[in-house]
């Protein structure tokens, strides 16, 4: 297989994926065209997942919504189930009433960012979208946008900053020491650990995973004694290397999920923080 | 408070520590660069533990 479809999937001996040890230079993406130069490498591997992650997020509820009826049929069932999830765990109970106008963002979020972490586990892709972390910034920067531009609705600009910047019951002496540091830790640290959070597990996931996968293959293919150990030895241990890398993955799965949900969770807290009447 | 909340409320604890010493940390460093001194460091990161600690206090504290 050759031109397009090596550098959109992963295959044995090409790529990046290949190299021993893993790292960050694992993750550097391929450009599809790398005929037409510098400037179009923005078109690479990882854009092409997160533009498929996203027309399958479109497609999933497109069809989920699709002929809707009273009694639900299964498909019908299996999408409502999963829009109760995130209106009942994460909108209703962070919003209060006002949640149903940012229900459909969080759902979005959510299947968005689940889908991309599902992609670190499964062939073709065999990478999480957000291990690369200006894919964390641009969800971040969406928060950001999302939580600020909700309070400056509802508030108008000042009092908004007001709020946001100065907690009832300081003092005023203490005011040049407190302003810097709130503003600080909401407009900045907040949405910046967002994105961090998101990255840095999805980084170190497939970190591990590759040592896991790789290293026990390339025990499996020892074909003679290294550092004093027996080839049998350097065989079972790439087995059980590979057997335990099974776990990893499980691991993965289960990571993903949460780093997805805790993105959607914290994103609602944010707004419901901006749009709260009182602290 | 529920679950949720509560993991809100702890990042948001962190956070308000990490611009604690991001910022009187920070300023101390520029002092220190602009004066030639090195003791405004160490100075303004304990300003900014300290004012960290202070707003944690402020505002969750009494719950």
């Amino acid at each position: 297989m050759g031109g397009l479809a090596s550098r959109l999937i992963p295959l044995e001996g090409e790529g990046d994926h290949s190299g021993w040890p893993p790292s960050a230079e694992s993750f550097n993406s391929r450009p599809l065209f790398p005929d037409l130069g510098p400037q179009f490498s923005w078109l690479n591997n990882h854009l092409t997942q997160a533009v498929i992650a996203a027309i399958i997020v479109i497609a999933f509820w497109l069809w989920m919504a699709r002929r809707q009826t009273v009694v639900p049929s299964r498909k019908q069932f299996l999408g409502e189930q999963f829009y109760n999830l995130i209106r009942n765990t994460i909108a209703r109970d962070a919003l209060g009433h006002d949640y149903r106008r940012f229900l459909p963002y969080l759902i979005a979020l959510f299947t968005f960012i689940w889908i991309n972490n599902l992609f670190g586990q499964f062939f073709l892709f065999m990478f999480p979208t957000f291990s690369k972390i200006g894919y964390a910034y641009g969800l971040a920067l969406l928060t950001w946008l999302l939580y600020n531009g909700a309070g400056i609705a509802k508030w108008g600009f000042g009092t908004y900053m007001r709020k946001m910047t100065l907690p009832e019951g300081v003092p005023k002496a203490l005011w040049a020491l407190i302003i810097p540091l709130e503003f600080l830790s909401n407009f900045i640290v907040r949405p910046f650990t967002l994105a961090l959070r998101l990255f840095a597990n999805m980084f170190a996931g497939h970190l591990v995973v590759m040592v896991f996968v790789i290293g026990s293959t390339m025990l499996l293919a020892m074909t003679e004694p290294a550092n004093g150990f027996p080839v049998a030895l350097l065989k079972t241990a790439g087995g059980i290397g590979i057997v335990f890398s099974f776990a990893i993955f499980a691991l993965e799965l289960l990571v993903g999920a949460i780093q997805a949900y805790i993105f959607t969770v914290l994103t609602a807290q944010y707004v419901a923080s901006s749009i709260a009447e009182s602290h | 408070m529920d679950e949720q909340g509560g993991v809100d409320q702890g990042l948001r604890i962190i956070s308000y520590l990490i611009s604690g010493l991001l910022f009187y940390g920070g300023l101390g460093w520029l002092a220190d660069r602009a004066l030639n001194t090195t003791f405004w460091l160490p100075v303004g990161l304990i300003l900014g533990t300290v004012a960290g600690i202070y707003i944690v206090i402020k505002r969750y504290g009494r719950a």
